[in-house]
């Protein structure tokens, strides 16, 4: 029993800060950043359940979140309370990850990835051509505009988020997404239903990606509706999830904390080649720790110790 | 002759190979037997330079063989038939041969070397634009052994010769083998898991389990000893 | 414009795309390398051309031997610091960690195309840009002649190298497989160092002609999702294929803006990858694999 109690004090303890933040913060630019990071952990850690533990790199993920939030955005600017538009947009992903998911999962390698990049490549230019120019909000909906319930809304998808994808890692259908991405010839022999479980990891990951559109639309007054739909979208939770550490839970919370700062600080501070310098640190990253910065004290333990053994060897041999 | 001295080899954390040490003399074949998984194929790698030995040595002659990059110990001389004939299967059965003559000293001679694998094995000839994943298990390992012979070695590796091929097969692979070792003096080190035929087959033998030497001699002595009749003959 | 029209522009457009979609076959169909990069490639061969032009006035054809020589450069460059040390990598990690580290490079190339050469759209206008001639009552670009004629001669070019010159035939041999390549004696590390140059520098042909229709920094992204479209038609690890499914693409790109209008030409390229790669994933011109 102390063991579970602690297992959920701390994160209890962590929920309870995060609740109680806004009155600590100061000013809407620090409270639109930690909704950013609360984004970022979103789309990443749902990224990560299908792609991290899974091990079915998903390349097209802005498919979906830009799906949750053009449904999300188109219904309630045209008069749906917020809450079931939200919900709208998300089951649209989820039915848009049935719909690409079955044809889609069956293809192994380098071709999953190209193809659901397709998908995103052609929902960009969908959107792009079907929904020229700018979704505006509606005047009553910019005269109530506060901050504090999308800082909320944004916490409250990322916690659920997390915990699901927690509470599947943690059960046996976990186990199978894991044997899935070990080995899926060994996976199938030993009697796992793969298209089952791969279905199950994309749904889960379409339907919260799908929810964060929605709360990406009702954060923005007004944005390109295209914008929901930029292939960044795609990159940027591999990049976090990778960065963090894949197939862990902490990884894309990791990611996400350090993508967020990283990028916020060079764009303070290092203006136009901001882009090219986080480019650059990104590459260092996957080429020197594959396997993300919760890899990292791994690392430095096995240089330490190798670092050793050659001492010892060194000195028998003396 | 190619002498192996103290080596240790490992797979990342994991050891596969404790201490071996092995003379293959000049002109002999030599059989390495011992049951499965015991470290045989990982000693041929390591002549080869595909594996490096975390110390010990490996010599051919009076070269040190373990500190050179794998095509380099091509060129002096070395050459190998992978376990499992891998082929390239996309490729033909003459361009699979002509690959084997890839280094510059062989090319020179492709034409010459090529008329003589074809005599040994005329099979070859027949399929010579036949793709190599189209071939018989017997034909491929032909092939894998033209193919090796391509670079015109010294030394000859064979990684598991009898693995999955009919009992005549083998037999007419190892007379084959037999008359190159006479005829042309190419020394023969075969890795090979029917030990019978292995020690019919060998000069001299060596025996491994679990990564480590465990007998040698004449292989007219191994094959009369109590222990390897009992440990391996018994079950063959 | 009637429809034999769009057809000859789809014959040229395809014999560009196969042209920018040579190089990535063999970087990614042969090295196993996913090279979102690639486009951005072609961009860098095309400002070599634009600027050689503008400030050296030379024809970007003649700086076809130039711009193929930096990129080859280049390429070693890249292949050195990025992709050796991913050779042993089993396919599948090969392929995701290529694919996060050439994102990196494409936000690198992009932003770096923007500082040095301004988001500015260029072109090569040369004497000879607008100039056509008639064939049965169809009017035919000189430049698409040669295009045409270019893709020929690379495409098949390279599937003639790597079939039967003994350096190209190593590179085949590494990608089926890599160990038995080693025990041939072939030094793989150099052979793929130089393979990879030589794919970076076909692009500098596209790029050429690229230049002469419009170069900015952004087109990148949009080259190399064309490249994918037609490697994965031709078939992963097929050479020859690429022109045929260049032309085809092309072709049917073009036909199908007669009836869809031009903005939705992407989406028509992009559904046929999609249908390829549900209904015939190893592509349609490679005769089981290999090239």
């Amino acid at each position: 029993m102390p063991l579970k109690l602690k297992k959920t004090i701390a994160p209890g303890l962590v929920t309870a800060f995060l609740f109680c933040l806004p009155l600590f913060l100061s000013g809407d630019y620090y409270l639109t950043m930690v909704c950013s990071l609360f984004l970022y952990v979103t789309i990443s850690q749902s990224w990560n359940l299908l792609g991290g533990y899974t091990g079915q790199i998903n390349v097209g993920q802005s498919a979906f979140f830009g799906t949750g939030a053009l449904v999300a955005r188109l219904l309630w600017t045209g008069g749906l309370p917020f809450i079931p538009a939200l919900l709208c947009g998300a089951f649209s992903s989820v039915l848009l990850s049935l719909v690409i998911g079955i044809p889609a999962l069956r293809l192994r390698g380098h071709y999953f990835a190209i193809g659901t990049l397709a998908v995103a490549w052609i929902a960009f230019l969908l959107a792009e051509n079907l929904f020229p120019g700018v979704t505006f909000l509606p005047g009553k909906y910019v005269a109530t505009y506060s901050l504090l319930p999308r800082y909320y809304l944004y916490l409250v998808i990322m916690l659920s988020t997390i915990l699901v994808v927690f509470l599947v890692v943690h059960s046996r259908m976990g186990l199978a997404m894991e044997a899935i991405r070990e080995d899926e010839e060994a996976a199938q022999a030993s009697g796992v239903n793969m298209t089952k479980y791969k279905v199950i990891a994309f749904v889960i990951s379409s339907f919260f990606v799908g929810l964060a559109g929605g709360a990406f639309a009702y954060f923005h007054v007004s944005y390109y509706w295209y914008l929901p739909f930029i292939l960044m979208w795609c990159f940027e939770p591999i990049l976090i999830t990778f960065i963090g550490g894949a197939g862990t839970l902490w990884g894309p919370i990791i990611g996400s904390f350090c993508y967020v700062a990283l990028k916020e600080v060079f764009a303070l501070t290092l203006g136009e080649v901001n882009v090219l310098i986080f480019g650059a640190v990104f590459i260092f990253i996957i080429l020197f720790f594959p396997k993300g910065i919760i890899g990292v004290p791994e690392k430095l333990q096995e240089h330490l110790s190798k670092k050793a053994k050659s001492r010892q060897s060194a000195r028998q041999k003396v | 002759m190619l002498s192996i001295k103290h080596i240790d080899v490992f797979y990342g954390d994991l050891q596969a190979l404790w201490d071996v040490s092995l003379d293959i003399e000049d002109g002999k074949i030599t059989s390495l037997i011992g049951s499965n998984g015991a470290g045989k194929s990982t000693l041929q790698l390591a002549v080869t330079g595909i594996v490096k030995p975390r110390s010990g040595s490996i010599h051919a002659g009076s070269i040190r063989l373990d500190n050179q990059p794998a095509h380099k110990i091509v060129d002096l001389g070395i050459s190998m038939v992978p376990e499992g004939r891998r082929l390239f299967p996309e490729m033909t059965v003459l361009d699979n041969l002509e690959m084997g003559a890839f280094s510059r000293k062989a090319r020179k001679k492709l034409g010459e070397t090529i008329e003589w694998v074809y005599e040994i094995f005329p099979r070859l000839k027949e399929r010579a634009n036949q793709r190599a994943g189209a071939l018989s298990g017997g034909e491929q390992q032909m092939l894998a052994i033209g193919r090796a012979l391509m670079s015109r070695p010294k030394f000859l590796l064979v990684d598991e010769l009898s693995l999955g091929l009919a009992p005549l097969v083998v037999r007419h692979i190892c007379r084959i083998l037999e008359e190159v070792n006479r005829l042309k003096g190419i020394t023969i080190f075969v890795v090979e898991q029917n030990v019978r035929m292995a020690l019919e087959f060998a000069d001299h033998g060596y025996i491994m389990e679990n990564g480590r030497i465990v007998g040698r001699g004449p292989s007219r002595d191994l094959l009369n000893s109590e222990e390897v009749k009992a440990a391996y003959l018994g079950t063959h | 414009m009637e429809i034999g029209q769009f057809i000859i522009y789809g014959i040229i457009n395809g014999s560009i795309y196969a042209l920018v979609a040579v190089g990535l076959a063999l970087i990614m169909g042969i090295m196993g390398i996913f090279y979102l990069a690639h486009g951005c490639m072609a961009m860098i061969g095309a400002y070599i051309s634009f600027w050689l032009f503008q400030d050296a006035g030379l024809d970007p054809f003649l700086s076809i031997p130039l711009s193929m020589g930096i990129l080859f450069i280049i390429g070693l460059a890249m292949y050195k610091g990025l992709f050796s040390s991913m050779k042993a990598f089993s396919p599948g990690q090969k392929i995701r960690n290529s694919m996060l580290v050439s994102f990196g490079l494409v936000l690198i190339i992009e932003n770096m195309a923007v500082l040095i050469w301004t988001a500015n759209e260029r072109r090569v206008s040369t004497d000879y840009s607008g100039l056509t001639f008639d064939l049965a009552g169809l009017r035919v670009p000189y430049i698409g002649v040669v295009t045409v004629i270019l893709a020929i001669l690379v495409v098949f070019g390279l599937h003639y190298f790597l079939k039967k010159t003994f350096f190209g035939r190593s590179i085949w041999a590494i990608s089926q497989d890599y160990q038995c390549a080693r025990l041939m004696g072939i030094n793989v590390d150099r052979t793929m160092l130089i393979a990879f140059g030589i794919g970076m520098s076909l692009t500098a042909i596209a790029g050429a002609i690229i230049s002469q229709y419009s170069v900015s920094p952004s087109i990148g992204l949009d080259w190399v999702n064309k490249s994918l479209i037609i490697v994965v038609l031709a078939g992963v690890g097929s050479i020859g294929g690429v022109f045929y499914a260049g032309l085809l693409l092309g072709v049917l790109e073009s036909v199908s803006a007669y009836f869809v209008g031009v903005h939705y030409t992407g989406v028509v390229s992009l559904v046929i990858l999609l249908l390829i790669l549900v209904f015939r994933p190893q592509g349609i011109f490679a005769k089981g694999a290999g090239i």
